[in-house]
């Protein structure tokens, strides 16, 4: 399976399909270069993101170039980056959206 | 690459790239006259004013028929107006002579009614055709084309396959003389620093900030306005920073001229090439009309789930997700998703597609099921109440 690195910037790459845990990711560039390989830590579903560095609590992540918002807890590589472990610094998703996205997505924590 | 394409002059000096009757239903009951006019005039599209007969209160959307009506791709006009309501045809159909064009006024009360109406109208668009008619296309500067671009039904491929690659065309297309443009600033929330980097000076950075804010205000009137969908959260939007920046992709990377207004006071239209954000609201049907009324004689249409079509301004849809490449779609962007294609190699695609259809080539949906030609105009109610001043 692959996931693209939208900007040479980025700490995550977004799945090109769904992967399982323990499943290697190729990490492609924009120009569908290969410049990676990340081993998943856990299931992540297609157009989510997975982490290429690791990820200090607090720190900006940034996804194609720019960043979505700041890290709430440490990030591993190969986790997935999401709702669980990031926080928007415009407007938050309420808490009670926030689990409830985690329970439809099943996201293992 | 060819710089130019084959438009129809117009004698103010713009190019369209359709040749139009447009006839107006300046008042809603005229709505059956104008489409009874329309049905014997090929080529003709019909634009209703569906609010009211009233002009106080309205001046915004009355705003967007004058502009459109003196669209490029606009050869002629005639404007019905019923004749107890209180907006003169003349409003419309004066600017059109003023760029050089013919244009007629109709007032059924003045002109023994519906049916000598129906009868004279076809007289008067016919003659308005046969000018068209007489009009050929000729080589036309890139510089001649202004062109919109709008996401509509958004997913996951949006921001990385659609909106990258119109991004990227947009890039291209400014980069040969063209003016791009997009709207929907309530969904560049959060978008703001990234876009007052690209300003061309501090006035246009204000206006970023504050027209961003003031539709936030507009559309977030009651607490707890939904921003983002579950949905999206489950498709792998994280934040709402990251659901704008992918919308923002759209808007290339090349630096903002201008945020250009649309109210009953300003309808701001791009002066240089270069790269454009607009008032242009996030609604599909408004939207196509907003950006005709800006002078965009194209759209390029990101589209996660949907076939949208406009009858004025041709629209070209690019998506992203396979379970959408039907025959409405113009140009297919999966490869991104499947890491078999590049963003700027379907960027190379796009820019070809909008210089083929510049000149004459129809899209996909081109004289198919046409979206309402919708006027969406701010609630000026709402406005006064939130003391959003537009002067």
């Amino acid at each position: 399976m692959k996931a693209i690195k939208l900007s040479h910037l980025d700490t995550v790459a977004t799945l090109l399909g769904d992967v399982e845990k323990n499943q290697v990711v190729e990490i492609i560039s924009a120009d569908n270069e290969i410049i990676a390989e990340i081993t998943t830590l856990q299931a992540i579903t297609f157009g989510n993101k997975i982490a290429l560095a690791e990820i200090n609590d607090g720190e900006h992540i940034y996804k194609a170039g720019h960043s979505i918002g700041k890290s709430i807890v440490e990030i591993p590589v190969g986790q997935l980056v999401h709702v669980q472990n990031v926080r928007s610094e415009r407007l938050d998703i309420p808490a009670s959206i926030i689990e409830e996205i985690i329970k439809q997505m099943g996201i293992e924590q | 690459m060819t710089a130019t394409f084959q438009g129809y002059p117009r004698p103010n000096g713009t190019f369209g790239i359709r040749n139009n009757i447009m006839i107006v239903a300046i008042d809603e009951c005229c709505e059956g006259i104008a489409r009874n006019i329309s049905k014997e005039i090929e080529g003709s599209v019909v634009v209703t004013n569906h609010y009211t007969c009233m002009y106080g209160g309205n001046e915004e959307m009355i705003g967007t028929i004058i502009h459109t009506a003196i669209n490029p791709n606009i050869a002629g006009v005639l404007v019905i107006a019923m004749g107890c309501g209180s907006i003169d045809p003349e409003l419309v159909s004066a600017p059109v002579r003023e760029v050089g064009l013919p244009a007629h006024s109709l007032t059924v009360i003045k002109n023994k009614g519906t049916v000598e109406t129906i009868k004279d109208g076809i007289a008067l668009a016919k003659e308005l055709k046969t000018y068209a008619d007489s009009v050929e296309r000729v080589e036309a500067p890139v510089s001649a084309l202004k062109i919109a671009i709008k996401c509509g039904g958004s997913d996951t491929s949006s921001g990385i396959a659609s909106n990258p690659s119109a991004g990227a065309a947009a890039d291209k297309l400014i980069d040969l003389g063209a003016a791009c443009m997009a709207g929907e600033l309530l969904e560049l929330l959060g978008c703001e620093d990234i876009l007052k980097e690209r300003a061309v000076n501090d006035e246009v950075r204000v206006k970023i900030d504050r027209l961003i804010s003031e539709d936030l205000a507009r559309w977030h009137v009651i607490e707890g306005t939904e921003t983002m969908s579950i949905g999206n959260s489950v498709g792998g939007l994280t934040t709402i920073d990251e659901k704008s920046q992918g919308a923002m992709h759209k808007t290339g990377s090349r630096p903002i001229q201008d945020v250009l207004r649309i109210n009953h006071i300003h309808r701001e239209k791009p002066t240089v090439p270069g790269f454009y954000l607009t008032e242009a609201t996030m609604l599909c049907g408004g939207a196509a009309m907003h950006f005709a009324s800006l002078g965009a004689q194209l759209i390029i249409w990101t589209a996660g789930a949907a076939g949208f079509n406009n009858s004025i301004v041709p629209v070209i849809r690019v998506s992203g997700n396979s379970s959408m490449i039907t025959a409405d779609m113009d140009i297919n962007a999966c490869g991104i998703m499947s890491a078999t294609d590049t963003i700027n190699n379907v960027s190379d695609k796009i820019v070809e597609k909008v210089l083929d259809v510049a000149s004459g080539a129809p899209t996909n949906l081109e004289g198919i099921g046409y979206a309402y030609a919708s006027l969406y105009q701010k609630d000026q109610r709402l406005e006064h109440l939130l003391q959003i001043c537009p002067a």
